[in-house]
């Protein structure tokens, strides 16, 4: 296959040394990952009420279909998933287009600030926002002052409007990192392409929608992708842009955030804990991960 | 049409200079929270105060902020020296030695990326406490090292890498371990430095497992420290605040550091997907 | 003669003493005990204020007071207990009064038993109903959530009302009251998190009820405590008096930045109160509001906790022999706590202490901690179950329907019944 040197030997010994590089990941990722994940498989068929547990096969699978909050949350998620993605995505790609183009002046410092919130600690930016999405917060505080709004908007006090709270912050601290991807790869693109478009009559816009992106589907792929298992596996944000209430138990005003993992935290650690059942959400989440993830592949007709 | 030209660009500068604002306003906040007592961050006050001193006393003197920060300073330093050579190490025995076998462990090991961190949790804690793990930083080092998603990075730049050099390599006598470390690595410094900058954020800001893995105060990181600060009966938020950029310095000052190699490095990877 | 009595005296004070000595010598006791617990202005520095005092007369043991954040001490307990291995436990956790069914239940015998080794008719009746099961007492109580209506002098009396007006009223006419204040002086009557159940849980304690019966079976539908809570729920909603806040700190600013007239919550937030100086001598306290109905008092419980040791503690004894030196027993420390922190316990012989009927300057010179103590002896004792969270879950989904008119309370407690019966069937 690569080179000249196919003599028995050679690939024996090229064999085990594609072992020895791999191993030290293979063993770790075996102990850490592989067996924490059989061991949940099997937590999965069981139903607990904390140590005490007991063998119920399946029946916490079809628990699943009746279960109106696991219902609410995986609404909740996919909402956030075809609102947000999508928005985050097209944002960094037009942000990285902008950026691209070496006419633009200060395009270091535009990238590096765009990119500067992907750096802040989950805990730390939503305490952040929470305070300036208050209600008398920042926020409204300009809205109201520029007459773009008359009476304060309920942020995180309306189950419609925490939704969009968390959409804006969660744009805020992956738009930038998703747009260094673009970048990096829109480098790669040679300018004669658009110099020919360009020659060819398209303007900007088309030039994005007809050479941008379908230069960038692999990678779009890839960051929707990632995104995808972001989103599902949503956790931190929700949770500390909703807590605070001394004994406050749902998560965003009507539950309006309360996201997949969230529930398998709360079925953990804030209801009677069920771990057997958490099992069983969390790996329901994984079964839309991979479901959402073939969707994608199918979409963007990437062949790989 | 040479105005309406420029006319665009205005708006493309006003955009961008909107999507700036936008994107440091949270930092300024932050900042200046950190000069003003609690109930002036509470009202929402957004000049700055003359509170920095006694906010940044209260904090060293409260908390073990010293210990606390070189804890978090030692996991991170090890997790990442640890994840790059773990981690491209595998990538490079993937790509180079290509084999179904491996392509088949390969995927699985993508696959695992899928399942929340979540599910795993008490399998896990399980395990730390029966190996004599639990309450050591060598326990959350351990357990962060094999990076999925870094193999994953790693594999897709090492992609790129001309395999000519290692074969005129081995036909110079070199060994298989000396390609790598002394021919390998140094030419691929910014997926290196990329995937050091990926994998020190996500170190530095861990939050669920580092939480339960760590008992005591002692063995404490910062983003710990930020989260039980903010649930007290009456947080004092101009502490707070000066925790979360204190917190915060560290990678944005490795960010800037390694810059040029972070978009060189992110180019790399995705050069072939 | 008598000289002779005097010197028997002083060879038995002489024997008495070198006995002690070396009886405490050899009964030293030694060890470190590791406590979680949260709140770094309150548990923290009380916990170690009770550390100091316990390691003067025992210099060999010493203290891990572990500070973390109250949903990480609930997790962190949850997961030690789950994954049935003892290495990683603390000898004692702070756990909050609403969760300790939850604990004791689901971890049988991972909490050590304290029946017979605490005292408990020296603590408030309703605290130590609250850790017993079947028939075995755990825990050591700690701090009281009684409840009161704290309220802004100026404010009210601008209003037109005077301090009686406030006393033991209902919250019909505390929604009556609030109208008047925000006409005649443009502040909110109280901050309210519409989409917190603490104020819930106040109203149904007040009237001796839960989300559950005594047998702990769900009763949201048919509960008439909770549902008169739910329509003074939709009644502030609707009111326009109140000044809506989301989580902790902006219902703290509410108050702190003297926009509303009154606070209704649990004890624990004078220190919050008095982080204003500004309105110092400004405020007062008065009875809980009461629900309209029969059975109900003006006195009710918001939060709370206590301490629990764990069975399997390598330090078991000391730990509980720890507590019951100093928070069953120590009546100089919860005077020290209650200046220091404003921490009320419900440890009863201190509260008959000097610093109990002070007068405090901060409250108009009103013997605060004396009302909250006669407030406390008034609490109905209602046992919380194992799901309240679960409950609160329930009725919150369906609340915002219920504020914007969309579904009647009736169909509202029906909907969150069928919720809450399927969440906990197994």
């Amino acid at each position: 296959m690569m080179g000249e040197n196919t003599s028995g030997s050679f690939i024996k010994s090229k064999n085990r040394h594609g072992w020895l590089f791999v191993s030290l990941a293979l063993i770790l990722l075996g102990v850490f990952l592989f067996y924490p994940i059989v061991y949940s498989l099997y937590l999965s068929t069981t139903s607990s009420r904390g140590i005490v547990q007991k063998f119920v096969g399946f029946s916490n699978y079809a628990r699943l279909f009746q279960d109106s909050m696991f219902i609410l949350a995986l609404k909740n998620t996919l909402i956030f998933f075809l609102i947000q993605v999508p928005i985050m995505l097209f944002l960094a790609l037009i942000l990285a287009t902008i950026l691209n183009d070496k006419t633009i002046k200060f395009r270091g410092f535009f990238r590096t600030a765009f990119f500067l919130p992907a750096v802040t600690s989950l805990i730390a930016y939503t305490i952040l926002f929470k305070m300036m999405f208050s209600l008398d917060g920042f926020i409204n505080g300009v809205l109201l002052n520029v007459h773009i709004i008359k009476s304060p908007i309920p942020w995180l006090l309306d189950p419609f409007w925490a939704k969009v709270t968390l959409i804006i912050a969660l744009t805020w601290r992956w738009t930038g990192y998703n747009m260094i991807f673009y970048l990096s790869a829109l480098q790669n693109i040679s300018e004669e392409i658009y110099e020919a478009a360009k020659i060819d009559g398209a303007d900007k816009v088309k030039q994005f929608f007809y050479i941008t992106i379908p230069l960038l589907k692999p990678l779009i792929l890839f960051t929707a992708i990632m995104s995808t298992i972001g989103t599902l596996q949503l956790f931190d944000e929700p949770m500390n842009l909703s807590q605070g209430g001394v004994t406050s138990a749902t998560i965003g005003p009507g539950n309006s955030l309360l996201t997949l993992s969230v529930y398998v935290y709360n079925l953990c650690f804030k209801y009677m804990p069920n771990f057997g059942y958490a099992a069983t959400v969390s790996y329901a989440i994984v079964l839309i991960v991979a479901l959402l993830s073939i969707i994608q592949f199918k979409v963007m007709g990437d062949k790989k | 049409m040479k105005k309406h030209y420029s006319i665009n660009r205005i708006l493309v500068y006003v955009f961008l200079a909107s999507m700036f604002i936008v994107s440091v306003f949270p930092f300024y906040w932050m900042v200046a929270g950190m000069t003003n007592t609690a109930v002036e961050v509470i009202k929402g006050k957004m000049t700055f105060g003359n509170q920095t001193l006694s906010n940044i006393t209260t904090l060293f003197t409260t908390y073990n902020m010293v210990r606390i920060l070189l804890n978090s300073l030692k996991i991170t330093v090890f997790t990442v020296l640890g994840t790059l050579i773990v981690s491209s190490m595998a990538a490079y025995g993937f790509q180079t030695y290509a084999s179904p076998a491996r392509e088949k462990a390969y995927s699985i090991i993508i696959l695992f990326m899928m399942v929340p961190f979540i599910a795993l949790m008490i399998p896990l804690f399980r395990l730390i406490v029966k190996m004599h793990l639990l309450n050591t930083h060598i326990g959350l080092v351990l357990t962060s090292i094999s990076s999925v998603f870094i193999i994953f990075f790693f594999r897709q730049s090492f992609k790129a890498f001309p395999y000519e050099i290692i074969q005129a390599a081995r036909v110079d006598g070199a060994g298989e371990f000396r390609i790598f470390f002394s021919i390998f690595i140094p030419s691929m410094k910014s997926t290196y430095a990329a995937a050091a900058i990926y994998s020190f954020m996500s170190s530095w800001n861990a939050y669920l497992w580092p939480l339960i893995i760590l008992q005591t105060d002692k063995q404490k990181t910062v983003t710990l420290m930020i989260s039980s600060m903010s649930s007290a009966y009456f947080p004092e938020y101009g502490v707070i605040m000066t925790a979360i950029v204190i917190a915060t310095l560290p990678i944005i000052i490795v960010f800037f550091g390694f810059q040029k190699y972070f978009v060189q490095g992110m180019l790399g990877s995705s050069l072939k997907q | 003669m008598l000289k002779r009595k005097f010197i028997i005296l002083v060879v038995v004070c002489l024997f008495l003493i070198a006995s002690s000595i070396t009886y405490a010598e050899s009964a030293e006791k030694s060890g470190t005990i590791t406590i979680w617990s949260w709140d770094p202005n309150f548990n923290i520095p009380i916990m170690k204020e009770a550390a100091e005092r316990y390691t003067k007369d025992n210099p060999k043991v010493t203290f891990e007071i572990v500070d973390l954040a109250k949903a990480d001490v609930e997790q962190k307990l949850h997961i030690n207990l789950a994954s049935g291995v003892t290495g990683g436990l603390p000898d004692i956790a702070l756990i909050e009064d609403y969760n300790a069914q939850k604990y004791l239940q689901s971890y049988p015998g991972s909490f050590a038993d304290l029946t017979n080794k605490i005292k408990y008719s020296d603590f408030a009746n309703y605290k130590a109903s609250l850790m017993t099961l079947e028939g075995k007492v755990y825990g050591v109580p700690f701090d009281s959530g009684v409840s009161g209506l704290f309220y802004r002098t100026d404010y009210i009396e601008k209003a037109g009302y005077k301090s009686e007006d406030l006393n033991n009223i209902t919250w019909d006419k505390f929604i009556e009251i609030g109208k008047t204040v925000k006409e005649k002086t443009g502040k909110s009557m109280i901050g309210f998190d519409l989409n917190d159940g603490g104020i819930m849980r106040i109203m149904m304690q007040s009237a001796g009820k839960w989300y559950f019966d005594d047998k702990g079976n769900v009763n949201l539908l048919n509960n008439d405590a909770l549902k008169e809570a739910v329509k003074i729920y939709k009644a502030f909603a609707d009111s326009g008096i109140i000044k809506q806040t989301n989580g902790w700190s902006e219902w703290v600013a509410a108050f702190n930045n003297g926009d509303v007239a009154t606070v209704v919550t649990g004890v624990w937030i004078i220190g919050s109160v008095k982080a204003d100086k500004a309105s110092a001598g400004k405020w007062k306290v008065a009875a809980t509001p009461r629900l309209n109905i029969d059975g109900a008092v003006n006195a009710s419980n918001l939060g709370g906790s206590s301490w629990y040791v764990l069975e399997n503690s390598k330090n078991r004894d000391l730990a509980i022999d720890f507590l019951n030196k100093i928070y069953a027993g120590d009546i100089d420390f919860y005077q020290k706590i209650l200046t220091d922190r404003g921490a009320v316990g419900t440890y009863i012989p201190a509260q008959s202490s000097a610093v109990y009927s002070s007068e405090d300057a901060f409250f108009s010179g009103q013997k605060v901690y004396t009302d909250f103590s006669g407030w406390i002896k008034a609490i109905p004792a209602i046992n919380y179950g194992v799901y309240t969270y679960e409950a609160d879950a329930a009725i919150f989904s369906v609340m915002p329907e219920v504020y914007s008119g969309k579904i009647s309370i009736e169909d509202a407690l029906k909907k969150a019944e069928e919720q809450l019966k399927n969440q906990i069937k197994k």
